[in-house]
């Protein structure tokens, strides 16, 4: 007792306002405050962002390789993209890939984030870090593993299975399997994020509004289809536009995988982009190949946000 | 603070120095030695007699001092580009023979057409063949650091349990061998020990069914310019092969280059083709191994070969050039190629070497004895990566049981579009 010294309680005082206090006062002021605060980050992003961006769109024009001279060319790189059948191939295999991931890994989120968000489900908090974990393992690291699980010779998967007379062979070398493996992996790595975001909205939803519904009768499917949809139509729409997007931009997994084989069947567009770039040293078709896929993914991402946003309307 | 002081005076002398360099006479010797960068990628006992070597040819003269700075393989490759478009690339560098003519085409490196000219650069004696996977549209644009047939790898332990003693000298022979070799125990019709591995894309080095077309007579690009896959012997090798492989079992299918050399090393096959790094991994998994060549086809006896070049990168100046120029005569000399050799474990690069001159490494001493049969693989072809992934979809698919003549016929297509490409 006579270690401690008292101290008077601090007395609460009011944080002043932003640049509220000068004798100049005013807008400009308080405006020169905020864009100092984000002159940081603003500095950081020209840099590493719109600068790039800008250059990328500058060498699209031309054949850079990175060093020597450089060549204006026009729109040929352009062209090349919407006619080398190489650069097609991927574009369609960068759409099957989107095609198959978005829906199996919003749904499998939903459907996880619904059973983590029922009370009835025990050791919740001890599912909710297990089912998050494949999330914070690095893409790299967890492409690794499963390379390990999938190896027909030496894999733990195959092993497995073959005790039950199963043989799946070497999927990541088949033509037809490698794509989907690919997406399978990728789903299991990402699906917790897209889940802990459904969680999010689905704890904004009011119980009372299930407690009147179960009242006037409605079973657990009309339940989920009259209240939980429609309540987490923002929420749905944010993450099948973020999973889209990053289906757009897969390429660490199959990087590691499949390096896009076999035979080119899981070349998607940002792995094209690398490989036109980096190993083929042709700057400028990357950067065009880039644009291409920046713009489909902004067009992509408009359609949906509009489409999700006009049925948000629709329910209210 | 005293040495913080000395190193600024140096500095501050040396940038006087490049300052009366810049301003007239071009670099005499009073300004010191010419100082080259060089990166490579010898992270094991081979970059430590690199090392020596260089340790060596720097206090051998005052004109060049060299200074290395090592990365992997996969760094220098993936750093390059943009390390030369900043101005801040080596001078001289070494990289994957394969990956030289996609930079050479590029301008990123130096033309050395009067180095391997003069005559005491040393290059006359040069394997004919290694220096021609460093020639894009005629034109030499680097060195050879290494140059290596691939052989076959076989475990004595499996040899002797099928009482082979002799190591099969053609492909019939090859192929009853491999039969012999591979045993199904328990009879359900997928051998549990297989006599060979023969994958079916993304080879060692991609170099497997380049060796076996050779054998027959076939190739697949000639004069870096014209597909030449699409033809009677190629498609000959491709049935001999296919069959062997579905009718007799003597190989797993569905293999690519890794999982051979995994295959090899747990001991479930009993030959391999493949690079002299599979000398450490058979000892890492104490594999009793031997070394023979690929037996010869009904045309010819080749392999192909795996290499690493050095060049010149495009930012070195006059005087850099003729300084790494001179590293490189010093390099190939009689007893420095020797020492690389047995350090490196690779044959020696100068074909008036002997066996006898490296036997006290019997890995180089076979290889040295089979070099000979070495081709350098798809020379000149800068987008060697393309033409080898589309040669990877005939050869997996064919061996999936595919119709070789349409296999070939789209190969050979999509081949000379990608050639036309470049």
């Amino acid at each position: 007792m006579t270690t401690h010294t008292t101290r008077p309680a601090r007395r609460y005082r009011p944080p002043g306002q932003l640049g509220g206090r000068g004798p100049l006062g005013g807008q400009a002021k308080r405006r020169l405050t905020i864009v100092g605060f984000l002159l940081p980050a603003l500095a950081i992003l020209v840099l590493f962002v719109f600068w790039p961006m800008i250059s990328a769109l500058r060498l699209s024009f031309t054949d850079a390789s990175g060093f020597g001279r450089e060549k204006y060319i026009g729109f040929d790189n352009y062209v090349q993209v919407f006619t080398d059948p190489d650069i097609l191939r991927a574009m369609g295999n960068t759409v099957l890939y989107t095609v198959m991931f978005t829906p199996a890994a919003v749904i499998l989120a939903l459907l996880l984030a619904m059973a983590l968000n029922s009370p009835k489900l025990p050791l919740r908090g001890v599912f909710r870090t297990w089912l998050f974990l494949p999330f914070i393992v690095s893409l790299a690291v967890a492409a690794f593993a499963w390379q390990y699980l999938l190896d027909p010779q030496v894999g733990l998967l195959n092993y497995w299975l073959s005790t039950f007379g199963i043989r799946i062979g070497n999927v990541l070398q088949d033509p037809v399997l490698a794509m989907p493996t690919v997406v399978l992996v990728a789903v299991w790595k990402n699906f917790a994020f897209y889940m802990i975001v459904f969680l999010a909205g689905l704890q904004e939803i009011p119980g009372s509004l299930y407690e009147a519904a179960k009242m006037d009768g409605a079973g657990p499917w009309s339940r989920f289809r009259n209240i939980t949809l429609p309540l987490l139509n923002n929420t749905t729409g944010f993450v099948l536009i973020i999973a889209t997007i990053a289906a757009l931009q897969a390429f660490d997994q199959i990087y590691v995988l499949t390096g896009g084989g076999p035979y080119r069947s899981t070349q998607t567009v940002v792995m094209q982009i690398y490989q036109s770039g980096f190993k083929d040293l042709d700057l400028g078709f990357a950067s065009a190949l880039s644009y291409v896929l920046l713009v489909a993914t902004l067009i992509l991402s408009l359609v949906q946000f509009f489409i999700t946003g006009r049925r948000e309307k629709d329910t209210v | 603070m005293k040495k913080l002081l000395a190193a600024a005076a140096v500095l501050a002398a040396a940038s006087l120095g490049l300052a009366a360099c810049s301003s007239g006479d071009a670099g005499t010797a009073a300004d010191g030695p010419v100082q080259l960068t060089f990166w490579h990628g010898y992270t094991e006992a081979d970059g430590d007699v690199l090392q020596s070597i260089i340790d060596d040819f720097n206090a051998s003269q005052d004109e060049v001092e060299v200074s290395t700075e090592v990365k992997t393989w996969a760094v220098i490759d993936d750093t390059l580009l943009t390390a030369l478009s900043a101005d801040q690339g080596p001078d001289v560098v070494a990289m994957p023979a394969e990956r030289l003519p996609v930079y050479a085409a590029k301008g990123a490196f130096a033309d050395l057409t009067d180095f391997y000219a003069s005559a005491d650069s040393n290059t006359a004696e040069l394997n004919p063949q290694a220096v021609e996977m460093e020639t894009v549209d005629g034109t030499a644009y680097g060195v050879p650091t290494g140059f290596v047939p691939l052989a076959v790898y076989y475990n004595k332990a499996l040899f002797d349990a099928a009482g082979i003693t002799a190591f099969p000298t053609t492909w019939d022979e090859w192929v009853d061998t491999a039969k012999k070799l591979t045993v199904d125990e328990n009879g359900d019709g997928t051998p549990e020990q297989y006599g060979m591995v023969l994958p079916d894309h993304a080879t060692v080095a991609n170099g497997v069914w380049p060796s076996l077309f050779y054998g027959n007579g076939g190739d697949i690009v000639e004069d870096g310019t014209t597909a030449v896959l699409d033809s009677p012997e190629n498609a000959e090798t491709l049935k001999y092969w296919a069959d062997a492989v579905a009718n007799d079992k003597i190989s797993p299918t569905g293999v690519d280059g890794v999982g051979a050399d995994g295959l090899f090393s747990s001991g479930k096959v009993a030959m391999t083709i493949g690079g002299p790094w599979m000398s450490s991994i058979a000892t890492e998994n104490s594999i009793d191994y031997g070394i023979a060549a690929i037996p010869a086809g009904p045309v010819d006896q080749a392999a192909s070969a795996i290499g690493v070049s050095m060049g010149i990168t495009a930012q070195a100046d006059d005087a850099k050039v003729a300084a790494a120029e001179k590293f490189f005569s010093y390099f190939f000399s009689e007893d420095v190629a020797t020492e690389w050799s047995l350090g490196s474990g690779w044959p020696p690069l100068r074909t008036d070497i002997p066996a006898s001159a490296v036997e006290s490494n019997p890995t180089v001493a076979a290889l040295t004895e089979i070099s000979g049969t070495s081709r350098a693989l798809l020379p000149g072809v800068v987008n060697s990566s393309d033409v080898l992934t589309e040669m990877d979809v005939v050869t997996q698919k064919a061996l999936a049981g595919g119709d070789i003549p349409s296999l070939l016929s789209d190969g050979q297509k999509a081949i000379q579009a990608t050639l036309d490409d470049q």
